[in-house]
């Protein structure tokens, strides 16, 4: 295929849905790989150590100091019914619609960049419960990345999901 | 709302609060020019401003009013009581009008007909005299008042007749050949003053303050560690000092940039009283003191209200009417005074009054009434104990609902709104000599002192507040000293069951604790609400003074927390709330019971006439202090001690406390460095005391002793487990020099330490 054909196959494609691309940065969690889009990141902070909080909801990872403020924070492992780790957990600071709240997870990767044409909505077989927390998956070369959406982690939504 | 709008807004508000002001003062003062200057001026610069910004409803009211205070001003008419109520009532029209602007971004409709019509009405009895042409005006305003201010000031100033407005009269124009030049040049100078104090300050969003607040102490923590850090490090020593010293700079600085006096709210209680006084026909002289006492604005927001209460009802229900004043040989004119001091990390605002004092009797019979006590309860409560009803929801000793107070929301408001910014309110009345209410109000919100505990291997934070006294029950006594009744374990404090709630089972439910009897319990006795209970937990740190950190709602939906905080060595530590924990575990009390106990506790007087008092021994001998007086026992060492001129004094948390020693502790220790002494702080009236003595021995309730035959009480002893023992007249503790201790109406006592 010569390069001007692949520019219009590309350029047709663009036609049907507008190519986007979109920075994300890579997290891990045991064997898998999640995407959290790089847009809700204020910051990331390694090696945080979570104050335990008795009596919260399960998915609550604890406390954590973030310049004068107290976080909440939802472990991303707990939430996913995984069993706890012990050691180092990184954590990111997200911003959603109600407020900044904290994410632990095992360890930041790197930040990918993606395309909206490798997009792939959640797969139907997917239980109800991970389908709220997923916003689809990237078609990567060796691998998909499922994408977790912000606003669906953050802890009030989360409690008021589990209420409900 | 346009930038323009809002800075209008921000700025009538405050040109009417300084109308307010000059307006009550102008009844006692009016023929002050000044004061007519400065009304004309707030009233101009409004009625300027909105015809530049279109708000033709505003601007008719504003010239109505400027029309009337330009009469003034020309001492064409005396500021007499018709025309100052009529001034008020423009005030409240124009705030109404600014109000509906801030609310709904226009005027909204409604007659102002009538007020104008009212303010022109007023001006009548002078346009008789008013007739000569308007022309001589400038002329007749050099000659009646030269030096007025408010001339200079209000250029632009009088479209005053009673016809309409000249619109661009040449009144500039025809100002300055009335001037001398001296005149002019003061003008100038004024001016110059005038420009550079509004330039020199400027407004700032308070959620902008608030989160300076929040970096400060997020810089103060990092501080914290990188003196911990780097303290072993030569090389690091001086700049880390300095870091130490700026962060405290900033951190301060940061605090007084929250802090607003209390005339902010004092200067509304002006008119309150006058309104108040004229509708319920009193004659009240307002006294204030300590304007200039600092607070942090949210605070300050919090207690308005409450004090507002509190005058209100000095007004109803303490200074009688004039002509009861008179019969009871009182002074017609009741006097209410309001008094703000700062103490240490607290400020303290009192309203006093000269009036008729709260019937113990009444109050008694009206708690009955309503249900709130029994009969058999009542007849063996102390007056102390009486006096805290009041502060019950529900109650009121007004006969009739007026109003003004009556409904019974009063004072329990005042109560819960103090309490809910850590504040703490007293009352002390004395039947026909008035009443004195004291609201002590911590300086800024955002810490508070609080005792670390430890529990399920983590720290929290229990606000000492809420905190009476510490029980430690070590392992070898926990089986006989915690009793039980089924499964719900009590304490015996001082001859009476105490509910006690375990923080360790009740964090985490379901899962098998220490057994009590293998480990060192402390209690700490809580008053939560007027509920009593001891929280046992498995270990103590130290009291610290702590950030204030809001939760998110999720933790907050828990119930047991009111937030967290940052402890010293950057741990996260969970605020317990006191009431949820009662609540959670079950600590419920009948209202009769619980309001023996908030009244018990906050006099600290059983029910019986037993006192209960600390045994000291000072230098080989016992005396006693009562102990509802005793606010904390300090260990220090003797260099903390200092002197003014023979008479020792500490520095306790920014106070000076006179030290009393009659027992000469300080003395048998003196010249040895390293000795600790024993300093039992107490309250005595309104200022605090410390006690030096060299052991604290017990608590127990005292007896009275009566003298052989006489059937008399004796003062000054009393009997401490079947020892006659002294007590320590607080009292009698000299005041320090120089005025370091608030002059009140305590020195008078004659007893002497027995």
């Amino acid at each position: 295929m010569s390069t001007a054909t692949i520019a219009a196959a590309a350029l047709h494609r663009k036609e049907k849905t507008a190519v986007t691309l979109m920075e994300t940065c890579t997290v891990r969690l045991g064997g898998s790989t999640f995407g959290v889009p790089i847009t809700h990141i204020l910051e990331i902070v390694g090696a945080a150590r979570p104050q335990p909080v008795p009596l919260a909801p399960v998915f609550v990872g604890g406390l954590v100091h973030y310049r004068g403020d107290v976080l909440t924070t939802v472990s991303l492992r707990q939430l996913l019914g995984l069993p706890a780790k012990e050691g180092r957990q990184d954590l990111l600071v997200l911003e959603s619609a109600g407020g900044i709240f904290g994410l632990l997870v095992d360890s930041v990767g790197e930040v990918l960049t993606v395309s909206s044409a490798d997009y792939e909505p959640n797969p139907s077989i997917l239980d109800e419960r991970r389908r709220a927390l997923f916003a689809g998956a990237y078609k990567l070369k060796d691998s998909l990345l499922v994408m977790l959406d912000p606003e669906q982690l953050d802890p009030m939504r989360l409690s008021a999901a589990q209420a409900a | 709302m346009d930038e323009l709008t809002r800075e209008f807004l921000i700025e009538s508000q405050e040109g009417l609060d300084r109308m307010e002001r000059c307006l009550t003062e102008l009844e006692e003062r009016p023929q002050d020019a000044g004061l007519i200057g400065e009304i004309f001026r707030s009233v101009h610069t409004i009625k300027g401003t909105t015809g530049f910004l279109g708000f033709k409803r505003l601007e008719k009211l504003a010239h109505a009013g400027e029309n009337l205070l330009g009469l003034l001003r020309e001492n064409k008419l005396t500021a007499d009581r018709p025309i100052i109520t009529g001034l008020l009532h423009l005030l409240d029209g124009l705030r109404a009008i600014l109000k509906t602007i801030e609310a709904e971004d226009a005027e909204g409709e409604g007659g102002d007909s009538e007020l104008i019509g009212q303010l022109e009405e007023l001006q009548m009895p002078a346009q008789a005299q008013a007739k000569q042409p308007v022309h001589a005006k400038a002329g007749a305003r050099s000659a009646a008042a030269p030096p007025v201010p408010a001339a200079i000031n209000a250029p632009a100033a009088p479209s005053t007749a009673p016809e309409p407005a000249h619109p661009a009269e040449p009144q500039p124009a025809a100002l300055p050949p009335s001037k001398s030049p001296a005149e002019a040049e003061a003008e100038v100078t004024r001016a110059r003053v005038q420009g550079s104090a509004a330039e020199s300050s400027l407004r700032v969003d308070v959620t902008l303050l608030n989160k300076m607040m929040n970096l400060v102490g997020e810089l103060v923590l990092t501080r914290n560690q990188v003196l911990q850090a780097t303290s072993s490090d030569p090389n690091m020593t001086l700049l880390s000092r300095r870091l130490d010293m700026v962060t405290a700079d900033l951190r301060e600085n940061v605090m007084k940039a929250r802090m607003q006096p209390v005339s902010n709210i004092f200067s509304k209680m002006p008119r309150i009283v006058r309104d108040l006084s004229q509708a319920l026909g009193r004659r009240v002289r307002l006294q204030v003191e300590g304007q200039e006492t600092e607070l942090d604005k949210s605070l300050l927001e919090a207690i308005k209200d409450p004090l507002t209460h509190a005058v209100r009802n000095s007004l109803d229900h303490g200074i009688e009417p004039p002509e009861v004043r008179e019969a009871a040989g009182k002074d017609p004119e009741g006097t209410l005074k309001l008094k703000a001091v700062q103490e240490g990390s607290h400020v303290l605002i009192e309203v006093s009054d000269d009036g008729a004092g709260i019937n113990v009797d009444k109050v008694r019979q009206k708690a009955i009434e309503r249900g709130l006590i029994t009969v058999e309860r009542a007849a063996h409560m102390v007056e102390r104990e009486l006096l805290q009803l009041i502060f019950l929801p529900g109650f009121s000793t007004a006969a009739e609902v007026t109003n003004v107070s009556g409904r019974g929301v009063g004072m329990d408001v005042v109560r819960t709104n103090v309490e809910k910014i850590g504040g703490k309110v007293e009352i002390d009345s004395r039947a026909g000599k008035g009443t004195t209410l004291r609201l002590r109000i911590p300086l800024t919100l955002a810490i508070i002192h609080a005792l670390i505990v430890r529990s399920v291997n983590q720290s929290f934070a229990l606000p000492q507040g809420a905190l009476s006294e510490l029980v430690h029950i070590p392992p070898e006594q926990a089986a006989t000293a915690i009793e039980w009744i089924e499964n719900a374990p009590l304490y015996r404090l001082r001859g009476k069951l105490l509910p006690l709630v375990f923080l360790d089972r009740l964090l985490r439910p379901g899962v098998e604790q220490a057994n009590v009897n293998e480990r060192d319990n402390f209690i700490a006795v809580l008053d939560a609400d007027g509920r009593r209970f001891g929280l046992v937990v498995d270990g103590l740190a130290d009291p610290e003074e702590i950030v204030v950190k809001p939760l998110s709602a999720v933790l907050k939906n828990i119930g047991l927390f009111s937030g967290a905080t940052v402890l010293g060595n950057a741990d996260l530590a969970l605020i317990l709330d006191p009431g949820s924990i009662a609540q959670k575990a079950g600590v419920t009390m009948s209202s009769e019971e619980e309001a023996a106990l908030s009244a018990g506790d906050e006099s600290g007087v059983e029910a019986g006439k037993s006192l209960e008092y600390l045994l000291v021994e000072a230098a080989g001998r016992q005396a006693a202090v009562p102990l509802a007086d005793v606010l904390r026992i300090e260990q220090l060492p003797l260099s903390r001690i200092e002197y003014i001129g023979y008479r020792p004094v500490l520095n306790f948390e920014g106070q000076l406390l006179p030290i009393e020693d009659s027992g000469g502790v300080l003395a048998a220790v003196e010249g040895n460095p390293k000795a600790q002494i024993i300093v039992v702080v107490c309250r005595e009236g309104s200022r605090h005391v410390g006690i030096a003595v060299s052991h604290v021995l017990d608590v127990a309730g005292g007896g009275d002793l009566f003298e052989a035959g006489t059937n008399q009480r004796t003062g000054g002893v009393t009997l401490l487990k079947n020892r006659v023992t002294g007590v320590v007249d607080l009292g009698g503790v000299a005041p320090l020099p120089a005025g370091e201790v608030a002059q009140g109406e305590w020195s008078q006592t004659t007893e002497t330490v027995a």
